[in-house]
């Protein structure tokens, strides 16, 4: 592995994201719109009437999970709403990145400029780890950020409790652990579905997949049927990041110098 | 400084390049013609390692394609069939990303150096995506460049051009070919490859022939002149027939074509004893082929 060729792939694909408006609008819109839903639902949700968030109620009650009833219902209620956020949050990383792996593997298809670029001494595998670091580097931060930003926004909008509810260490954790390994996934599944497909949208729909479980993840939470904690998260993170070994191995075999040169029309 | 030994290459049954043995030498402009599908990019993209030969062996600049590939890249320029350039940089940051992915030691002297021999130094901040296709066609010769190879391959490189952007990369590998540099080139323009290569390999899968280009038209129609008369009788082709060193008459359009082996000396004979037979004799003239011609009649053999 050569440093200086990983290294002039990623700033090759950071200067021509840069200068590829649609990635730029489409990778800022989405934690634009998730840290402005949290705050603004927070902020909404903690200056209401404490009846109006008290749902165990009616005919159907909803009881809080154990640990966040000692909270009150109305503090209780937008801690759990938070944690449903916090997995939304965590859709950033793996959003982002396939915009960019889609783009940058289908675009070399586009320009036919792949032809010439492994006619250089570069490897395979310095090649995919330099599209890769492109990819998830700036997905990573905008997630970290965007929970920086959530949780510096909290700490004014928020009661005491719900902060530290947010802030507590399973999403802190959970956001540098998973974020990454996220991150790696999506772009992983680009680079898959880029060796096979011609179409960007196609690749990025691919990704949608891996999705699902997160949704899931995040309505059995709302349920009561997990509550989130530093163990649960540890082996969450050791599944996922043996799915993205998985992943990985895929990807790297799928990309051959070979087919792609002359399949790829 | 490239040399095959029955280099063959297949894609899933499909025979693209069969047992191709070839040499070419150090400082060479190598012409490579053939129709589209006979095998010559492929041949291109096994000798610049980016594929692997199904059999056979091959070496490009010493180093042995598949087992020193990495080598093999560092020491070859490849121009593809399309540029293949990142429309969205400029051209200067594309040639400083090839440079750094070469390994140039000094990115941004070699950088200017190119662009500036290329007439796009004033360019050079300016998208890849608004040139047009002569520019982009320079800046991806000067990328092939960077590094600066002793080997370098060039598919189709006036492809699709307008005759003046077509005409001044033909001059600069005019230039590049007195700088010791061995050139293949893959081409469809006969003109083309008559007046830049050394020597000429006609490939329809399998390699029909190499030679100069001059050796080529020699050898298939050897040298002839055409005599036009005021009137051709069977008295004059007889006399022309009885000349010895004579090898064929022919009538062609009111001409007669006689092949020699060396017409500057024999055709004082020739005439002359066209007159002493009562001709009139209006032209003399030397006989010309084309590359054009050499090559259909080479395809039509095949």
């Amino acid at each position: 592995m050569n440093g200086g060729r990983i290294w002039a792939i990623v700033e090759k694909e950071w200067l021509d994201m840069r200068k590829n408006k649609m990635v730029v609008i489409m990778m800022a819109l989405l934690p634009v719109l998730m840290v402005g839903l949290i705050l603004g639902s927070t902020f909404f949700m903690q200056r209401a009437p404490e009846e109006e968030l008290n749902l165990n109620t009616g005919s159907q009650p909803f009881s809080l999970p154990p640990e966040l009833a000692a909270l009150g219902a109305k503090d209780g209620f937008i801690a759990l709403m938070n944690d449903q956020y916090m997995f939304y949050l965590l859709l950033i990383p793996m959003a982002l990145p396939v915009y960019v792996a889609a783009y940058s593997i289908i675009g070399e298809k586009e320009t036919r400029s792949l032809e010439p670029l492994l006619a250089t001494p570069i490897s395979t595998a310095e090649l995919l780890v330099g599209k890769t670091i492109a990819a998830v580097t700036p997905a990573v931060i905008l997630a970290w950020f965007s929970f920086a930003l959530v949780a510096a926004g909290m700490a004014f909008i928020a009661s005491p409790a719900v902060f530290a509810q947010l802030v507590r260490p399973v999403w802190t954790l959970g956001m540098l652990l998973l974020s990454p390994l996220f991150a790696l996934l999506s772009t992983s599944c680009g680079v898959i579905a880029s060796s096979r497909l011609n179409d960007p949208r196609a690749a990025q729909q691919v990704t949608a997949i891996f999705v699902v479980p997160v949704i899931g993840a995040s309505i059995a939470v709302l349920a009561g049927k997990i509550f989130l904690n530093v163990q649960v998260l540890l082996w969450t993170t050791a599944v996922v990041a043996l799915v993205n070994l998985g992943v990985l191995w895929v990807a790297v075999r799928l990309f051959q110098r070979e087919t792609i040169l002359t399949r790829w029309k | 400084m490239i040399r095959t030994e029955d280099l063959t290459k297949r894609f899933n049954g499909t025979l693209a390049v069969d047992d191709l043995t070839l040499e070419v030498r150090q400082g060479e402009v190598f012409g490579f013609l053939g129709p589209n599908g006979a095998g010559k990019t492929t041949t291109v993209r096994v000798l610049a390692a980016l594929i692997a030969p199904t059999a056979g062996r091959a070496w490009v600049n010493g180093y042995r394609v598949g087992r020193e590939d990495d080598a093999v890249r560092a020491s070859v320029g490849i121009l593809t069939e399309t540029p293949g350039l990142y429309p969205r940089l400029d051209a200067e940051q594309n040639l400083r990303l090839f440079a750094k992915l070469y390994g140039v030691d000094d990115v941004g002297s070699q950088v200017k150096k190119y662009l500036t021999m290329l007439g796009l130094w004033e360019r050079r901040d300016e998208p890849v995506g608004g040139f047009s296709k002569g520019m982009r066609q320079k800046l991806a010769i000067a990328r092939a460049l960077l590094h600066e190879p002793p080997v370098l391959f060039l598919d189709e490189p006036t492809a699709a051009l307008d005759p003046e952007a077509a005409r001044v990369v033909r001059d600069f590998i005019e230039e590049l070919s007195g700088q010791g540099r061995t050139i293949f080139i893959c081409t469809h323009n006969l003109d083309e490859a008559d007046r830049l290569c050394d020597r000429i390999g006609v490939i329809k899968q399998r390699l029909i022939r190499v030679d100069a280009p001059e050796a080529l038209r020699r050898g298939l129609y050897g040298q002839s002149v055409l005599i036009q008369l005021q009137e051709v009788t069977p008295t004059l082709v007889a006399a022309v027939e009885a000349l010895p060193f004579v090898k064929s008459v022919a009538q062609v359009d009111g001409c007669l074509r006689v092949a020699l082996d060396d017409p500057e000396a024999q055709n004082p004979a020739v005439v002359r004893a066209l007159v002493e037979a009562g001709g009139a004799v209006q032209f003399v003239e030397k006989e010309e082929h084309s590359l054009e011609q050499v090559y259909f009649d080479l395809m039509g053999g095949s």
